[in-house]
């Protein structure tokens, strides 16, 4: 409870400091749009990815933290922090990589044994590929990707595990008004595989579909919606169904300087089915609530 | 079975682009590059609006007459690269279809340019 909330309360932070500094750069911003730098929309769509993979030479560094609240009961708070490299060697291909920071703070959520932890959570890696280029080129951003993810811990339950994740995504996007309103989909497709401390394996996988708008009020800022709609499966190739999640939320972007930027979401599941269970909520395989902040400079 | 033919259909499709991509590299490695001029002074692009043809590979010469770096940046022609003052920079760009791409010095926003291709 206590990381959370002071996650919450150095976001709400950062959120109203960054206010004042959009304000003031807004009001010295140009006010046609169409004079406006372009954007890149990989992160200006919340957890829905656009398809841009950056610029040719482009390196980042960021922090990103996704947080996850609410299951069956009691409390549950757990985050994953990545601290991530970035870096677009051509004109159609970006990669990262870095290590995952996990907490995990549960008390009296029913089927988790209650945990109050910190620690190094493992590594993750993501390779881009833009298969078109929105611009004069073509209206639509076409971006396939791929995300291996390696865990020590479990990302719900907190539990000491061998995690193996391949989270494969196709990302569209396009500009619905110039300079001014931004959409985009995702396709997600996510199996992985799971070792406990007892040696039993679990395998499992996720579908997701998202799509999200954004909206550019003034030049350095977004603020957008975005809807979130997954499967849960038991296997790989989508054996046994197990439950589903439908998710709605804000979005947050704003360019702080040319070189860094800074993006918020929230979500809430607005309706789910657990198979096997009647409530209105899928919280057995997905979370209640789910957030995230990210804080970039390029060089 | 299902995850087989995704597996399938998702390697088919990442080395369709890789030789897509390998194809398109040798075939432009063959097209002749035409070199564009573009100079910054007084932190202004000149000329604001350069002319490109289209569909050939571009090598574009950004000469900084200035006495402070500028980055060259375009986000539609997906490039970026810093050109320290009183120096020249080159950057090499895909063919391109014709149309208007901006371009901007990132270290000094209000400094904006275009490309146009035909």
């Amino acid at each position: 409870m206590a990381i959370a909330s002071n996650a919450l309360r150095a976001a709400s932070t950062i959120v109203m400091l960054v206010a004042c500094v959009a304000g003031a750069r807004s009001a010295a911003a140009q006010s046609d749009p169409s004079a406006w730098p372009d954007i890149e929309t990989k992160y200006v769509f919340g957890y829905t990815e656009g398809a841009t993979i950056g610029l040719e030479g482009e390196k980042e560094v960021s922090w990103e933290t996704s947080a996850r609240f609410g299951k069956m009961g009691g409390h549950y708070t757990a985050t994953e922090t990545k601290l991530e490299f970035e870096h677009t060697p051509t004109q159609f291909f970006q990669f990262e990589f870095g290590p995952l920071l996990a907490s995990h703070d549960i008390r009296n959520s029913a089927g988790l044994t209650d945990t109050r932890q910190f620690g190094f959570g493992g590594l993750f890696g993501e390779l881009r590929f833009l298969l078109l280029g929105r611009g004069p080129e073509s209206p639509i951003g076409l971006t396939v990707s791929v995300e291996p993810n390696w865990r020590r811990i479990d990302e719900t339950s907190g539990a000491r595990v061998t995690n193996f994740e391949l989270e494969t995504k196709i990302a569209a996007d396009t500009e619905l008004v110039p300079n001014r309103l931004y959409g985009a989909v995702n396709a997600i497709y996510e199996p992985e595989w799971t070792r406990d401390d007892t040696g039993a394996v679990t395998k499992e996988s996720t579908l997701g579909l998202t799509a999200a708008v954004a909206f550019r009020p003034i030049e350095p800022l977004l603020i957008g919606a975005e809807l979130g709609y997954y499967r849960h499966y038991d296997g790989y190739a989508f054996d046994t169904y197990t439950g589903d999640a439908l998710y709605i939320g804000p979005t947050f972007y704003l360019k702080l300087t040319p070189k860094m930027f800074m993006t918020a979401a929230w979500s809430a599941q607005v309706t789910g089915q657990d198979v096997g269970s009647a409530g209105p909520f899928n919280l057995a395989e997905f979370s209640h609530h789910r957030a995230k902040v990210k804080l970039a400079m390029e060089f | 079975m299902i995850l087989k033919t995704i597996m399938k259909t998702l390697t088919t499709l990442l080395l369709t682009v890789a030789v897509a991509g390998l194809a398109a590299g040798g075939a432009r490695a063959q097209e002749k590059t035409a070199t564009i001029n573009i100079s910054i002074k007084d932190h202004k692009f000149q000329p604001a609006e350069v002319k490109a043809p289209a569909n050939k590979p571009l090598l574009l010469r950004v000469k900084n007459l200035d006495a402070t770096a500028m980055e060259f940046e375009s986000v539609t022609l997906r490039v970026e690269k810093v050109v320290a003052a009183k120096s020249e920079g080159t950057i090499r760009v895909r063919p391109l279809a014709p149309g208007r791409y901006k371009f901007i010095d990132d270290f000094n926003q209000s400094a904006t340019g275009e490309l146009v291709v035909e």
